[in-house]
């Protein structure tokens, strides 16, 4: 049998020099559920961009259901029966799930001489479908009604809608809440009865053996090998996913010192986002939040921020309770937060280098509400100096400047208002390996000076370097607390995933 | 090294060229046209032409400075014309009503006093409806611009109120040192919203929530309080022009200032101001007032028909903001 076969012979991928898939040979046997597993840049992106079309292949062969295939575009993958389902959902939340399911090829009656929506096939055609896959969603209900979970699983529907043979299903879970994932898994399995192949990526370790057959793991890259998930075990997949590199030594650093705690979080939940979160900060420490996306870490800090309400638990500054804590009552207290989206949340891109400076030491800086730019200009100065942000003139527009230096200027804009406690989330995101170091060194600089610092990050490489403290969240708990210096990044990465020690 | 460096030293005069040639543009452009209009319009180039197009502009540019920092903080309100409306038939009606009891310099005094509580108090409306039920401004402004003449309507009864002490007129209509008053409270709100917008951490904070209202936010900036604040500020400013303009028209009715709305939006986009906010300068709305006024004072003299004013008119709103966007990217 090969209908839904997929072989690949040599298939690879280069972006100029940079490898980003090495020459990969392998047969995804047709009706199984297929994973990939892989970290950040490891090429599983890749591969699944390859299958879908979107991306063509520098070198191999591809051959599908047993017919040799070369895609030049999304669309001929489509037409040889390969579909994605993409981590975002593309449904309309205002029209219905019918409508949803059948968009852009909506079935056409004529009425009176004129062709008309033939709205009674479209819902009987969608409900024999979802009833066919074991559903019970109305048809006609509009798609904003429905459960993130079901909303996913109308995606999937969607997709098969089309009756393909090869599903590719990316990070399908990853909004999903525990009970909304055996909805999805129900759907899983009954396609695989049906024959259909699935090629699935996640990042959970636990979902692995509920529903897939192999596991394929990707390194750097490189395909490291396929198990079947029966003669496997986590720790097998982990070792398969670091290899050597699990056993990499930290980088030597300062002596972590630990004084007092500052910030004292108990209990801190908010339904459906995190659920009793209890933490100490102390005085010049960096603590590391480590944890997937969608663990819950950035929630948790911008609540204690201020930014976002929670439903229960209590906030201390210096062991004095902070009731009702709003942002400026905490900016007031000391506390600051850089956003883990600079872009949306972090500058006003229209305005200069200066004024973003200035923004969150507005008040501080101001005599009786006026402002002075003569004023201002040592507290921009010395951002600029101190944080080596490259800018020609504090005068130019942000946008003008490089990621790493926009990240920087959105750290200068809350030293300006001399913190205490800064929540530093994803500062290292999106930009380049040297900014990343000064980012970190400014961390390590600022928390010598007494600066108690949280600091969120999805590389848990990052935080082995430049935290001394880690807590693991996950599904939006506290799952573990770890020091770097007592964990390798192959069990950090297994707590993220699995939220267990190995 | 050095190449890089005289890279770096070009695009920087580069870039400085741009903004200065952005800076100046409405400047360059207005001053071409005075000398255009000097040339060609008869009698343009007289004193009394002079504060004549002065007295005209200042009714509607007194409200453009407020509309200007509402625009900045990512808001618009449509309601302005009405609110004068409504202004002066307040001061009117309280004249009318007052003045035989605490004579007529208290009333028509409480009646401003009045007028400005009630445009301030529509600003803190407008903005707690964008704040409490996330209506748009754009909404609230367009209901207010039925409601508040529908209100200055009911005042009057539908017939203008000319119950107004004889010195009244001064206000709008009279001269002092030779220069027409209103210019004097145009000049005043000038300077007053110029250094506030630029001097105070209120006003850099409106350009900080209009450029980017979460980032603004997550700085501890209250984002409604300075979004109702710049449109209270505006409430207050059409109090003002309804006073300057019932004084001129010497009555309060219902139907003065109808579409000044749009010739303030007008004003303030032509002088720079971007509707997606962020950015505008008070001076720019100076300019944009000025020219608007100019040229408008200008067709006439030269005779073109009031209905090729309204095409010109349209034509350079568009035109400056068409300048501004390929100025912008050309800057990029």
């Amino acid at each position: 049998m090969t209908q839904g076969a997929i072989e690949l012979d040599g298939v690879a991928k280069a972006y100029g020099p940079t490898l980003a898939l090495a020459p990969f040979t392998h047969r995804f046997e047709p009706g199984r559920v297929h994973a990939l597993m892989g970290k950040n840049g490891s090429g599983k992106s890749t591969l699944i961009k390859i299958l879908a079309g979107a991306v063509k292949p520098t070198l191999g062969r591809m051959t599908i259901s047993g017919r040799p295939a070369t895609f030049d575009s999304p669309v001929d993958a489509f037409k040889a029966g390969i579909v994605t389902v993409h981590q975002e959902l593309s449904l309309v939340p205002v029209l219905s799930v019918g409508e949803n399911i059948y968009l852009g090829r909506l079935p056409h009656r004529r009425v009176l001489g004129r062709s008309v929506v033939d709205w009674p096939r479209v819902h009987a055609d969608a409900t024999r479908l979802l009833h066919g896959m074991g559903l019970d969603i109305d048809s006609k209900a509009p798609v904003g009604s429905l459960s993130v979970g079901q909303q996913q699983v109308v995606e999937i529907v969607k997709a098969m809608s089309f009756e393909p043979a090869i599903l590719l299903l990316d990070e399908p879970t990853s909004a999903l809440a525990s009970r909304e994932v055996e909805l999805l898994f129900d759907l899983v399995r009954r396609l695989r009865s049906g024959g259909v192949t699935m090629i699935y990526i996640t990042h959970r370790m636990n979902e692995l053996f509920e529903i897939a057959d192999t596991c394929t793991v990707l390194r750097d890259g490189r395909a490291v090998g396929t198990t079947a998930m029966a003669a496997t075990t986590p720790d097998g997949i982990v070792d398969m996913m670091f290899g050597d590199i699990a056993r990499a030594v930290r980088p030597p650093r300062r002596a972590a010192t630990r004084g007092a705690p500052v910030l004292t979080v108990r209990g801190l939940t908010r339904a459906g986002a995190f659920a009793d979160v209890s933490f100490d900060l102390h005085r010049g420490e960096v603590l590391g939040f480590a944890g997937l996306l969608g663990a819950g870490r950035t929630e948790v800090l911008r609540a204690v921020f201020g930014a976002d309400p929670f439903d229960t638990g209590t906030i201390a500054v210096d062991g004095n309770e902070v009731r009702h804590p709003s942002l400026r009552r905490m900016k007031a207290l000391g506390v600051g937060y850089t956003p883990e989206n600079r872009k949306e949340a972090g500058l006003v891109q229209v305005r200069s280098v200066h004024d973003n400076l200035c923004l969150a030491s507005l008040g501080r800086i101001a005599r009786h509400g006026f402002i002075n730019r003569a004023r201002e200009k040592p507290f921009v100065d010395r951002q600029i100096e101190g944080l080596a942000i490259k800018v020609p003139d504090a005068q130019l527009p942000v946008s003008s400047l490089s990621g790493g230096n926009q990240q920087k200027i959105v750290i200068g804009n809350w030293l300006n208002t001399r913190p205490r406690i800064m929540f530093f989330d994803e500062p290292s995101r999106g930009i380049d390996v040297q900014a990343k170091q000064q980012i970190f060194d400014i961390m390590w600089r600022e928390a010598a000076g007494g600066l108690s610092s949280v600091f969120v990050s999805s590389e848990p490489e990052e935080l082995l370097e430049v935290a001394d403290r880690i807590v693991v969240m996950r599904l939006g708990r506290i799952v573990a607390e770890v020091l770097p210096s007592a964990v390798t990044l192959a069990e950090l990465y297994r707590l993220c995933m699995e939220g267990r020690p190995s | 090294m050095s190449d890089t460096a005289h890279r770096v030293a070009w695009t920087k005069q580069r870039r400085v060229g741009t903004t200065m040639l952005k800076i100046y543009t409405m400047e360059a452009i207005l001053l071409v046209i005075v000398v255009v209009l000097v040339v060609f319009a008869p009698g343009f180039a007289t004193l009394g032409n002079f504060f004549n197009v002065l007295r005209t502009v200042s009714m509607l540019g007194i409200i453009a400075f407020g509309m200007t920092a509402v625009i900045i903080a990512g808001e618009i309100d449509l309601s302005v014309g009405a609110a004068v409306a409504l202004a002066g038939c307040v001061v009117a009606w309280f004249s009318g009503a007052l003045s035989p009891r605490i004579g007529s310099v208290a009333a028509v005094a409480l009646g401003v006093l009045v007028a400005m509580a009630i445009g301030f108090l529509t600003g803190v409306f407008t903005g707690s409806m964008r704040r409490w039920f996330n209506v748009p401004t754009f909404i609230t402004t367009l209901a207010l611009f039925t409601a508040l003449r529908g209100a200055a309507n009911l005042i009057t009864g539908g017939f203008p109120l000319t119950d107004l002490p004889d010195w009244f007129g001064f206000l709008g209509a009279g001269d002092l040192v030779g220069v027409p008053f209103p210019v004097y409270v145009f000049l005043t709100v000038f300077v007053l919203m110029h250094v506030l917008m630029k001097f105070t951490s209120f006003g850099r904070a409106v350009y900080a929530v209009g450029g980017n209202a979460e980032a603004a936010r997550l700085s501890g900036i209250d984002v409604f309080f300075v979004k109702t604040m710049t449109l209270a500020i505006t409430g207050v400013l059409t109090a003002v022009t309804g006073t300057l303009i019932a004084s001129q028209i010497g009555s309060g009715t219902g139907n003065t200032a109808t579409g000044m709305e749009l010739d303030v939006i007008a004003a303030t986009i032509i002088g720079g101001t971007s509707l997606f906010g962020g950015k505008g300068r008070v001076w720019g709305t100076l300019l944009g007032v000025l020219l608007l006024g100019c040229i408008t004072n200008g067709m006439t003299l030269l005779d073109v028909s009031e209905y090729w004013q309204y095409v010109v008119r349209g034509a350079i709103i568009l035109g400056a903001v068409l300048l501004n966007q390929v100025l912008e990217s050309a800057g990029r």
